[in-house]
């Protein structure tokens, strides 16, 4: 028998390589932001300059942070709201029998598997002003008169909610019939044998029991909505992506990039981190009950 | 009667959530294999009067994209490999081996979780180019598998965890070392979970953006979806050309996504795929 090592040292051993990669590329990344902010620095040339909380008092006066900051939260917000209720629908005719459903099931989910560039180009097309086959058949319909400007200013925010939610739902709609496939049938015949009504039923059994999935489903999607960033980017022509849909993760990208303000960007995203944190504690003391923590 | 009515809502309501979400990829399809001239037809035709593979030629022929598609290929491959290799490595001795601060780790790893990329990108960014890494496709690897792991950790963990111990003492009885172990005992068995977590780690390479646009410069080593958004930003679209592209680009994804997708609600339980 070969001589083997202990076990500890052999453990640490094997978990160091992922330590390495996670600790070296996420959490000093990460704790590098945090100290970049307190600096003045270009993102291309080494010079730095110490301002202490300085880009953080710029940031509470700068009217295009505070504007940023609520079209994030309305996109978030708006977003997540809308593929709550879709996915939940979707999910619960997905759990019906029916002939075809396994192929569906998969068919439902092609959105949230193609490349974020694939989803933008196919509905920047669709919803194209003059060739776009959406505008046409609304105005072979009488929906409308003209011809609806869907990337123009005042639709932007619009279109751009629109092609996240069918981007983003299928992850809701499998979360949640997962979980729906979990619920005993039991609990649904005791109701039916009392008379209960299908909405009763469904507030009453199937709402309880997919609460701990909701709320994680929530907490998930609402802050990756928040911080989403190549949708809404690649959405405005990755060129600035317009006033009208510049959330907070493309102005931090802008403040770094195109005006090489490093410091500032790193303030930026910090302060989404810190509204993030604060955001899912105040989430916690809400909603987080018995059934959770199971 | 009320239950037909209600059999036959259930199956338009099916069939229409199958058409929202295949319609818009349908369309790509049929505009791909227009000829340009029907391409900007007025009223657009669903069906292409007179299909061509024009579109697709010129892609390939004039433009870098088998260049993208090759590094593509190249970079998400290698995610796949390094991020399995360390995860499981790792997932192993978070499950079989005892030493202080085991569940803190674990526990750290899985709070990593919550980082999105645009909060890692700004300060990577700097790093790299002091590192001098910057515009190398190691650059990609590396970070796309930092920021795999902590979700590939915790999937494979769970796995591990389900896999009966006896099974490995028996070979340790036998003389194999933790390494044959691992490789012969607990990787077969824990097949699915390896499964889930490399569909996660690839499509996450496959599909970034972010992480490209920051760390490449140089048009022949950029990814995809970069590549691709360059040709979409030039002054006038030629729409045939970027949606033969977006096909090219999706059915790689979509055949992976076919082949594999019933190991895939193995990954979903614990939050699935990040996006």
């Amino acid at each position: 028998m070969r001589r083997r090592l202990p076990g500890a040292v052999l453990g640490v051993l094997w978990i160091l390589p992922a330590l390495v990669l996670i600790v070296g590329l996420i959490l000093y990344p990460v704790a590098y932001a945090i100290w970049l902010s307190f600096f003045d620095k270009h993102s291309f040339f080494p010079a730095e300059r110490w301002v202490g909380l300085g880009n953080y008092a710029r940031i509470a006066g700068d009217a295009e942070f505070w504007d940023s900051l609520w079209k994030g939260v309305v996109y978030a917000a708006a977003t997540t709201g809308l593929q709550l209720v879709l996915g939940v629908a979707a999910a619960l005719v997905l759990h019906q029998a029916f002939r075809g459903r396994t192929a569906i099931r998969a068919l439902v989910l092609f959105p949230y598997m193609i490349p974020t560039i694939v989803a933008v180009i196919v509905w920047r097309w669709l919803l194209n002003e003059t060739y776009g086959v959406v505008d046409d058949l609304l105005l072979r319909f009488r929906l409308v008169r003209e011809p609806i400007v869907w990337l123009g200013v005042d639709h932007m925010m619009t279109s751009l909610i629109a092609v996240s939610v069918w981007q983003f739902t299928p992850f809701v709609v499998v979360s949640v019939l997962a979980r729906l496939q979990t619920i005993p049938l039991e609990l649904y015949e005791a109701a039916r044998v009392d008379g209960a009504s299908a909405w009763a039923r469904f507030r009453h059994i199937t709402l309880p029991q997919l609460r701990a999935v909701l709320f994680v489903v929530v907490l998930l999607r609402s802050i990756w909505m928040f911080t989403k960033f190549d949708t809404v980017w690649l959405w405005g022509e990755g060129a600035g992506a317009g006033r009208e849909i510049r959330t907070l993760p493309i102005y931090a990208y802008m403040r770094t990039f195109t005006y090489y303000q490093a410091g500032f960007g790193a303030a930026l995203a910090v302060i989404m981190f810190l509204m993030l944190m604060a955001a899912t504690l105040v989430y916690f003391r809400l909603f987080w009950g018995e059934e959770e923590a199971a | 009667m009320r239950r037909l009515a209600w059999r036959a809502f259930v199956y338009a309501a099916a069939l229409g959530l199958a058409a929202q979400a295949v319609l818009p990829l349908l369309w790509m399809l049929s505009t791909s294999l227009k000829p340009p001239r029907e391409v900007f037809a007025t009223p657009p035709t669903f069906v292409p009067a007179s299909p061509t593979l024009e579109s697709f030629a010129r892609l390939l022929g004039e433009t870098a994209f088998l260049t993208y598609f090759r590094n593509s290929v190249v970079v998400a491959g290698l995610t796949v490999v390094l991020t399995m290799a360390v995860g499981a490595l790792g997932a192993y001795s978070l499950t079989r081996f005892a030493f202080p601060g085991r569940e803190a780790v674990a526990r750290l790893i899985l709070c990593t979780y919550m980082f999105a990329p645009i909060m890692i990108v700004i300060p990577i960014y700097i790093l790299a180019r002091r590192l001098g890494i910057v515009n190398t496709h190691a650059a990609l690897v590396l970070s796309y598998a930092s920021f795999c792991l902590p979700f590939s950790l915790w999937l494979l963990r769970a796995f591990f965890q389900s896999i009966p111990l006896e099974l490995e003492e028996a070979a340790h009885v036998d003389g194999a070392g933790r390494g044959r172990a691992l490789l012969h005992i607990v990787l077969p068995l824990a097949l699915p979970g390896l499964i889930a977590t490399s569909i996660f780690t690839f499509t996450l390479a496959w599909n970034d953006y972010i992480f490209t646009r920051i760390l490449i410069a140089s048009d022949e080593l950029k990814t995809l979806p970069v590549g691709v958004q360059d040709l979409f930003a030039a002054a006038v679209v030629d729409w045939g050309l970027v949606m033969a592209a977006g096909m090219l680009i999706t059915i790689p994804a979509l055949a992976f996504f076919m082949a594999v997708q019933r190991h895939l609600v193995a990954g979903w339980g614990t939050g699935g795929l990040k996006g």
